[in-house]
């Protein structure tokens, strides 16, 4: 194989080899995004959304 | 010829990732019903009765590397100062499990970073009014 | 000096005219200048009113050492002048255009060379001043309040005034300062303070105390360049919070030391602390950079249980603080500089430690503890502690000695051997660092062959027997994971369990979890159902459970497979096992043959048995043996053979485990009746 081919060939497997290693990093961030909101609620106790409100209320008296 | 050997490894490797992000991508969810995450969110959201007036008081804020941090302590009794900084370590210890749990449970335990910056952005988005954020660095109420 | 100043005055009043022995009305003094050792006057005016006995004096520009003023005026509301002195009663004092907030009187006795100053500070307190003769100046506070001496200051150092506020000083003050010049060049000033109802706070709030009473008496002498003190701190009342730690009234500090040049030494201070048998230190510091000295901390005899939680908890666990207990005495000596730990020597004497389990996870407890350890900044050193015993869980661990060197951040731990009932848990070349995430490790782990009767004794479950072994030369330990790669061996039921791909997740925390997988050879039956009472069954099985996750020593997750191990032996299969077997399914889970037919015999013979789990969010999806589901959807459990033959059919694939367990629970305790289709 003459020198020039190859170095050509190289080149283009290592622009492939570079370009798999970011799909390979690849990371749902829709995915995880959901997955943080399911659990915020979760912690947070937000599902309700109306439920929330008054937690901080009573909490700010215990503070002072 | 072992460079071209090499490289066809690597191409292989390549479709798999791929493969295994196309597999998740289709998904579209990802596994967070373990036992050990239940267990995280069960002990973060008892703690979170005792946080909660801390975040509406200004004394802790939601930081910008997904851990919650004492801003400003002045509004806590001094007594109860220790317990405060307390709870903030368990939180930032439960949180810090949590991240790497999610990251383990779904095989890719080289996500925490980025399950940890996801979780930093939206526990920052989803902070009730009053709350304190921490925002390029600087403290921000919202 | 003294009789400079009063023969310009008189030259002054000469000038102005005035005839000693006739009452004055109203008189105008001008002087140019005053010249004393470290005090220059340039310009002084002075108007009096006899009449209205009011006065007025203005210094242009004043010297006090380095510092300079401009435009100082005092106006007497009530003033006299006379050969005996000169009195200003409600003065009011500017300096540069502002107000001294403080309304003055004054009296300057010139007979016994007495100046006496009496100030009300506008909010609320009195100082007073006394320069007598040699002069001595004594001053008496009465009250101060903090707002009102910053104000006072402000006037004096802007600057150390701004300083000051940024800790939000409250409180008052009360107490004497007494200068004495003292013969040759040796002056002295004493101090005796009380501060009440006093605090202070940082913006941030990691610095603050409140209602704090503290007595302080200074004592301080000058011999050639340096101040030679002694100092005494009584804090009566009140409470701090110094990050992360709470502090309460009661400590006492004696010191003393010098002061050479701007250089602060405390040669020596003791600190009566609760819980503490003596606390000395030593320290030297640039007045300039308090927080770059150097600082050496003794401590013996300290009640750790006292001082755990209070001192150590929140500072080295906050996260864990109120899970630990702390038992024993401790002393220890430390060295900072800069503001870092240089070097910490602890001593222990029967010391102990306790964790709390978290949620119900495992309690862990050591003690007690003997022996020492040494650190320092960037250099070896080593710690040897004899543990004389401990607790994980419900396993007593025997006494076992701690060899270990300590560099930086780091700990290396040579050849350690905990015993565990018969055998022993050894530890090998271990070694810790701690990186920014958290403490990372590795090392080899070994346990030496604990038989397993008394590992089940302890452990309150049914006997067996058999022995427990491991060897695990991967240990590794990263953040939030503990890997154990090698071999955990169980030798039991005339066969073996092995288990590899040990990893304990979040060991510390209340998700703490152990994975592994699972492999079992030959288990005797017969010793299987003995052991746990589930009727009688013989023959052997093979087992591999893959994917096993263990949290607080349950079973949460895992893909199970039973089957007959290959071979020839006998294999029955009694009538109550039968029934069990049928009471876990659970109502219609499993058919029999006709319960009639059951009755007839005692044992029954089988082929082959088989069953397979796999167990996620609290179901355990069920399968019999492999390939032989049957058209009905049925799958079978266990296959008869010989006579008389039974199958066992499993119906119901999804089983909630947490029933499941219940259901095998009771079997073992012997009361349920089977379901049977």
């Amino acid at each position: 194989m003459p020198d020039a081919s190859r170095w050509l060939l190289a080149a283009v497997l290592a622009m492939s080899a570079s370009a798999c290693v970011t799909i390979n990093i690849y990371f749902p961030a829709a995915a995880a995004e959901k997955a943080a909101d399911r659990i915020i609620d979760e912690v947070w106790q937000l599902r309700e959304g109306a439920a929330a409100a008054p937690a901080p209320g009573p909490a700010q008296g215990e503070s002072k | 010829m072992s460079l071209l050997s090499t490289t066809r490894r690597r191409l292989g490797a390549c479709l798999l990732g791929l493969v295994m992000a196309a597999a998740v991508h289709a998904q579209g969810n990802l596994e967070i019903d373990t036992p050990a995450i239940a267990a995280l969110k069960q002990s973060m959201q008892k703690r979170h009765a005792q946080l909660a007036p801390l975040y509406a008081a200004g004394a802790v804020g939601l930081a910008a590397d997904g851990t919650v941090a004492l801003r400003d302590a002045g509004s806590v009794p001094l007594a109860q100062r220790t317990q405060a900084n307390a709870a903030i370590a368990a939180e930032n210890a439960d949180r810090a499990a949590l991240y790497r749990e999610i990251a383990r449970a779904n095989d890719h335990p080289e996500w925490e970073a980025d399950v940890r910056r996801t979780f930093a952005q939206r526990w920052i988005d989803r902070a009730q009014p009053g709350w304190w954020v921490q925002q390029g660095g600087k403290w921000v109420q919202k | 000096m003294r009789a400079r100043l009063s023969a310009c005055c008189v030259l002054a009043l000469l000038v102005g005219g005035v005839s000693p022995a006739q009452a004055v009305d109203r008189l105008s003094v001008a002087v140019a200048d005053v010249v004393s050792a470290g005090l220059v006057l340039r310009d002084i005016r002075a108007e009096f009113d006899a009449a209205r006995g009011t006065a007025a004096i203005s210094v242009a520009r004043a010297r006090f050492g380095e510092r300079v003023e401009r435009d100082l005026r005092l106006r007497c509301g009530r003033a006299a002048l006379d050969f005996q002195g000169f009195t200003c009663h409600r003065a009011a004092a500017q300096v540069g255009g502002k107000r001294i907030p403080a309304v003055f009187d004054l009296e300057l006795d010139r007979r016994h060379g007495h100046v006496r100053m009496a100030a009300v500070l506008d909010g609320g307190g009195r100082l007073e001043l006394d320069a007598g003769e040699g002069g001595r100046v004594r001053a008496r506070l009465a009250e101060l309040k903090a707002e009102g001496l910053q104000a006072l200051l402000a006037a004096w150092s802007p600057s150390l005034v701004r300083r000051v506020q940024d800790l939000q000083p409250a409180g008052r003050v009360s107490g004497e300062l007494d200068w004495q010049p003292g013969a040759g060049a040796s002056p002295r000033l004493e101090v005796q303070l009380r501060l009440s109802e006093a605090g202070f706070g940082t913006a941030d709030g990691l610095r603050a105390a409140e209602k704090l009473a503290v007595d302080l008496s200074l004592d301080a002498r000058r011999s050639g360049a340096a101040w030679h003190w002694q100092l005494a701190l009584d804090w009566q009342a009140g409470a701090a919070y110094l990050h992360p730690l709470f502090l309460e009234a009661g400590p006492r500090l004696s010191a003393h030391g010098r002061l050479d040049d701007r250089q602060l030494h405390i040669e020596r201070a003791e600190l009566e602390l609760e819980g503490v048998r003596r606390v000395s230190a030593s320290a030297s510091a640039d007045l300039d950079a308090l927080d770059q000295g150097r600082l050496a901390l003794e401590v013996q005899g300290a009640d750790l249980a006292v001082v755990g939680p209070r001192w150590i908890a929140p500072l080295v666990a906050p996260a864990s603080a109120e899970r630990w207990a702390f038992a024993g005495h401790a002393s220890g000596a430390l060295q900072l500089a800069q503001g870092r730990l240089q070097a910490a020597e602890v001593a222990f004497d029967a010391a102990g430690f306790s964790l709390a389990a978290a949620a119900d996870g495992t309690a862990l407890a050591l003690g007690p503890i003997g022996g020492a350890l040494s650190w320092r900044a960037g250099q070896r050193s080593g710690a040897r502690l004899q543990v004389a015993g401990g607790h994980w869980g419900k396993l007593a661990l025997g006494g076992f000695e701690v060899d270990a060197e300590l560099m930086g951040e780091g700990v290396t731990v040579a050849r350690t051997r905990v015993p565990v009932l018969d055998g022993a848990l050894v530890l090998d070349d271990l070694s810790l660092w701690r990186g920014a995430a958290g403490w990372a490790g590795r090392g080899s782990v070994v346990i030496e062959p604990v038989s397993m009767p008394a590992l089940t004794a302890a452990l309150e479950l049914p006997q067996m027997s058999g022995v427990l072994s491991a060897s695990l030369p991967g240990l590794r330990v990263s953040p939030g994971e503990i890997a154990l790669d090698g071999a955990l061996v169980i030798s039991v039921f005339d066969g073996y369990l092995h288990a590899t791909g040990l990893r304990l997740r979040e060991p510390f925390g209340v998700a703490a979890h152990l994975n592994a997988d699972v492999e079992a050879r030959h288990i005797d039956l017969a010793q299987l159902t003995e052991t746990f009472s589930f009727g009688s069954m013989s023959g052997f099985v093979d087992a591999d459970v893959r994917g096993l996750e263990l949290a607080r020593w349950r079973p949460v997750a895992f893909a199970a497979r039973i089957a007959s191990s290959p071979g020839e032996y006998r294999r029955r299969i009694s009538q109550r096992a039968v029934e069990n077997i049928g009471a876990l399914g659970g109502a219609g889970a499993i058919a029999a043959i006709q319960r009639s037919l059951l009755r007839l015999f005692d044992t029954f013979g089988y082929s082959e048995l088989g069953l397979q789990c796999r167990l996620a969010r609290g179901v355990c999806l069920m399968d019999g043996i492999e390939g032989a589901t049957r058209a009905d959807g049925g799958f079978v459990i266990v296959r008869g053979g010989g006579v008389p033959a039974l199958d066992v059919i499993g119906y119901n694939r999804r089983v909630d485990w947490d029933e499941l367990v219940d259901r095998l629970q009771r079997v073992i305790a012997g009361n349920v009746s089977p379901e049977l289709r």
